[in-house]
């Protein structure tokens, strides 16, 4: 059974059209690529799946809930099992990196300080992070940014992760920890939809992709599948030959 | 229809839409505010820091502003009653017009420029470095963690910096009455003290507390609708400010003439 299903997404905004009939699933455990070129709607597409942004019409459903619809209130539950790693980390500035990891446990757990502090020193430790606990957002590198960002999503343990660009702008090494990570979190049974541009992390990390052009699913299908298909437009993606 | 009416047609309907956008917004936003304290408690570590950041640390403002007020009010109707032998009647003069009119317009507009901007190029800031998003996408609701505390805050602050401006700003005119109009001050004192009453107060303290809820809901509404990247940010500030400074002045008629046909009633 599919844990998250979108099913005829319709998407605008004002006169212009972002998606129309967009439809694809991802089963529990599998992680997904949500591949295609700058400015096609993809973060948009992911926004809308812990509800961002609301569709035009279209469902999408999260572990069997329809949550196309549901007010900020009936989402909160759906918010703790399913994380957004945002782009560029989005850290509350004038918090520090622990504050920053406490947050969710704060609102949303009934641990006392002393256990937020050692969960939080975890978690941290994990993500190669444990020297920025008392750091604030703007003296992290771009690439510690995205790693707290990412460890803030995984706080409370969720099922789900979506990726929003997570090696956008970093170095190779960055680039090859955020991977590690990724492919940590996926061997944990987490389930997850990566929207990238960097193919080489998209190709190590997903079973699956989904490629986005002209406003909807163009393509879809396993990495064997796309490989076997030379002619595919994902192939022609990654060599460049297609916008 | 020539292109210039045309045009001027469309600039005036574009006008119209983002003003009933505004009354629309922000009754939206009102009743979100009103729903999220159904839901949820005021978090008390939020709303402290606001009335710090609001309140005391505008009390350095306030006082300047106030004191500036006093000493010009004084010298000035000084300079005008002396001529007529009126100069006893200074303190009676400054003390009603601050307590009633001043207190609350000036406090509130200094609010304006310092609260007002700060809350509207904070959240707008928030809003494009995704922080907003954030506080969403980890289940919790940004009406509970930003929006609230600042109406809040407004509102408890603002009534008690009007009242250390009615303060200040009355010995500013009894400094004034005593060196430049030669009024005892005991006799100004006495003066502010018997003359004032709480048909004084209660009209200025309303003001606050009305201004107060005008700087907090436009800062945080132009805030909030913050879209397009960092100029929008500036945009949102001039235009939380114009609001709000405009809502006080206008919405001051409004209160005085309110309060002048209760008071002819009672």
């Amino acid at each position: 059974m599919a844990l998250i299903e979108i099913k005829n997404f319709r998407k605008s905004f004002g006169s212009k059209a972002v998606h129309e009939n967009v439809s694809f699933y991802v089963k529990r455990g599998e992680c997904l690529g949500l591949v295609g070129g700058s400015g096609c709607g993809k973060s948009v597409l992911l926004r809308s799946l812990i509800g961002l942004e609301k569709p035009d019409s279209g469902n999408i459903e999260i572990d069997g809930q329809d949550i196309t619809f549901m007010s900020e209130t009936e989402l909160i539950p759906i918010r703790k099992k399913v994380a957004y790693a945002f782009q560029g980390g989005a850290l509350f500035d004038s918090s520090s990196v622990y504050e920053n990891l406490a947050y969710p446990l704060r609102e949303h757990t009934l641990l006392t300080e002393s256990q937020i502090a050692d969960k939080i020193k975890k978690q941290l430790t994990e993500f190669g992070l444990a020297d920025a606990l008392q750091l604030f957002p703007s003296e992290l590198s771009g690439g510690m940014q995205k790693r707290v960002g990412l460890a803030r999503a995984m706080m409370l343990d969720p099922e789900v992760i979506l990726y929003d660009e997570p090696t956008a702008g970093l170095d190779p090494y960055n680039t090859k920890k955020i991977q590690e990570l990724i492919l940590r979190l996926k061997n944990k049974g987490v389930t997850s939809i990566l929207v990238t541009h960097d193919m080489p992390t998209a190709i190590a990390v997903c079973d699956k992709f989904a490629f986005l052009k002209n406003k909807t699913i163009a393509e879809q299908g396993t990495i064997e599948q796309l490989k076997e298909k030379k002619d595919s437009l994902i192939h022609q993606f990654i060599e460049g030959n297609l916008l | 229809m020539s292109e210039k009416s045309y045009n001027s047609f469309e600039e005036i309907k574009g006008k119209i839409k983002e003003q009933l956008e505004f009354f629309g917004g922000t009754g939206f936003l009102i009743r979100d505010c009103f729903y999220e304290l159904r839901r949820k408690p005021v978090q008390m570590n939020l709303l402290v820091d606001q009335i710090y950041f609001i309140g005391v640390k505008s009390l350095p403002l306030i006082i300047l502003t106030a004191v500036s007020t006093g000493m010009v009010m004084s010298l000035q109707y000084g300079l005008g009653l002396e001529k007529f032998g009126g100069k006893p009647y200074v303190p009676r003069l400054v003390a009603s017009t601050i307590l009633r009119e001043m207190g609350p317009v000036f406090t509130s507009l200094m609010l304006a420029a310092r609260v007002g901007a700060g809350i509207a190029s904070e959240i707008g800031s928030m809003v494009v470095t995704q922080q907003i998003d954030a506080i969403r996408a980890l289940g919790t609701s940004p009406i509970q963690k930003i929006v609230i505390p600042r109406i809040l805050a407004c509102l408890i602050s603002l009534p008690l910096l009007v009242a250390i401006t009615n303060i200040v700003a009355n010995m500013g005119g009894l400094a004034i009455g005593y060196y430049e109009l030669s009024l005892d001050p005991l006799f100004y004192f006495n003066k502010v003290l018997a003359t004032s009453n709480l048909k004084d107060y209660i009209p200025g303290l309303f003001k606050a507390l009305v201004f107060g809820f005008f700087i907090s809901v436009s800062g945080c509404y132009f805030g909030l609708n913050v879209k397009n990247g960092t100029k929008e940010v500036g945009i949102a500030t001039t235009k939380a400010v114009v609001v709000a400074s405009l809502s006080i002045l206008v919405g001051n008629f409004f209160i005085s003439k309110l309060f002048w046909v209760i008071e002819k009633w009672l």
